[in-house]
């Protein structure tokens, strides 16, 4: 019997093709399926071994947040890039000093973020390049993205609830990098209000995070 | 030592790089001497690093990933030393390797005796062993592609080939005072009353012929050092397709075309 050879839009090649297809774009939108759930630390020694796809998990896992709170204080996204590059490829490069069994590999990752963009915010050379052994031991679990939503809802919905001047101090120390007087000098209210105010926003902070 | 910090929150702004001045030289002197407060230090920045999830969430572009991996690679590091070795060999070790070996040989001795009237007998149930094993595997080939083809609960899909032909090509290696070298591929056969021509653009005037070629089963074809004249400069490269014998101007569909860049 021959084999009858169909057109192109057999239905059935097509029923499989538009199936992956779909599957393939379903998956898509839910990154947190796909995340591999090596931790931190695992992660951190496969990178002191020249491991790249250890990066790429590390990347995916981390990206998010780095890029964000770059965009947030340059609000360029060619230097938020650039500054998201020098963080992962620093890691990359000097794993091997990174003391990973202290954890906090992701707190450590913000902060360096926060700081650099900052320093090119504010032009400054930066001052404290950060050191992959300063680790930032944190009991709040980073590793992976469906915790970081969780803890990012908790900390914004503290922040909304935050009095507009309040909010505003935060947000200038924070993501602007200035100091008491400089908010005082930016929002025209005297030291002391700006301390007080800054002080109750971190107090708000930390009952959110130390319940 | 000078007195703890009276207002805890202190901790967060010296963290978030707030505290200035008298208030953050004095912080810091204390702190430093005092491992209570180093403590307290760490866990508000551990605690202000969290504000980063503060910002509006935003995604790098996806070829910033590729960037990124493509930078590490240009500067691999070298591979990491390779884990040392443990040392294996001790006292024990090399005594009871000799008392293996010689145990070995005893086992060797023995066995060979046996092994010269085990062997035909072995050959010939091998034999037999082999011819019923292959009968078994092609009825069980047989049955199993009977069932696929007659089994409800087999897919049946087709698989056609993809529209795609190789895609025509040309090469053409030009120099004005020794001549051109051109040569073509994939491009598909022509009837017999057409052929392909090839035409030399030149930067002023009109283009120049460079001679028909044909093509072979392949649709490989070439034209070497065709006869032109001297120290044109070429703009462009380009074949047609023509009446056979060709034509003194180009007339026909261009199916190769490349600019000298």
């Amino acid at each position: 019997m021959a084999a009858s050879l169909q057109p192109l839009q057999n239905p059935v090649t097509l029923s499989v093709r538009t199936f992956f297809e779909k599957a393939a774009r379903a998956l898509s939108t839910i990154p947190y399926s796909q995340e591999d759930r090596a931790s931190d630390l695992d992660l951190i020694r496969r990178l002191a071994q020249g491991d790249e796809s250890a990066l790429a998990t590390l990347y995916d896992r981390y990206a998010g947040v780095v890029y964000s709170v770059a965009m947030r204080v340059v609000k360029d996204a060619g230097v938020a890039e650039e500054i998201l590059q020098d963080i992962f490829y620093h890691l990359w490069r000097h794993a091997s000093d990174y003391d990973a069994a202290r954890g906090g590999l992701g707190a450590w990752l913000f902060v360096s973020a926060r700081n650099r963009a900052i320093d090119r915010l504010r032009r400054r050379k930066p001052l404290d390049a950060p050191k992959a052994e300063a680790t930032l031991p944190s009991r709040f679990n980073l590793e992976s993205r469906v915790a970081q939503a969780e803890l990012m809802s908790k900390i914004k919905s503290a922040i909304d609830d935050l009095p507009a001047p309040q909010r505003q101090a935060l947000e200038l120390a924070y993501f602007e990098g200035m100091t008491h007087s400089e908010i005082s000098q930016r929002t025209g209210e005297p030291l002391g209000t700006v301390k007080t105010r800054l002080r109750a926003a971190l107090q708000a902070l930390r009952q959110v995070l130390n319940p | 030592m000078s007195e703890h910090p009276q207002i805890e929150e202190m901790f967060d702004e010296y963290a978030l790089g707030a505290l200035e001045g008298e208030e953050k030289r004095s912080f810091e002197s204390h702190v430093k001497a005092c491992p209570e407060c180093s403590v307290k230090l760490e866990e508000a920045r551990a605690r202000v690093a969290l504000l980063a999830l503060a910002a509006p969430q935003q995604q790098p572009a996806p070829a910033a990933k590729e960037r990124l991996m493509d930078r590490l690679r240009s500067h691999r590091l070298p591979a990491a030393a390779t884990a040392q070795r443990t040392p294996f060999w001790g006292w024990g070790v090399p005594l009871f390797a000799a008392a293996t070996i010689a145990l070995a040989v005893a086992t060797g001795l023995l066995v060979r005796q046996n092994l010269e009237t085990d062997r035909r007998l072995k050959n010939l149930q091998a034999q037999v062993a082999l011819m019923q094993r292959q009968e078994a595997a092609e009825m069980a080939r047989a049955r199993t592609v009977l069932e696929i083809l007659t089994s409800p609960r087999t897919l049946k899909v087709s698989l056609v080939s993809t529209p795609t032909r190789p895609v025509p090509q040309g090469k053409a290696f030009y120099n004005p005072q020794k001549g051109l070298l051109f040569y073509a591929a994939n491009l598909p056969r022509l009837p017999s009353d057409r052929t392909y021509q090839l035409w030399l653009v030149p930067v002023e005037g009109k283009p120049i012929s460079a001679g028909v070629f044909e093509t072979d089963e392949h649709g490989n074809g070439e034209v070497l050092l065709p006869s032109l004249p001297p120290g044109i400069s070429a703009k462009a490269f380009a074949v047609t397709i023509e009446p056979a014998g060709g034509e003194p101007q180009p007339t026909g569909k261009k199916v190769l075309i490349g600019a000298v860049s």
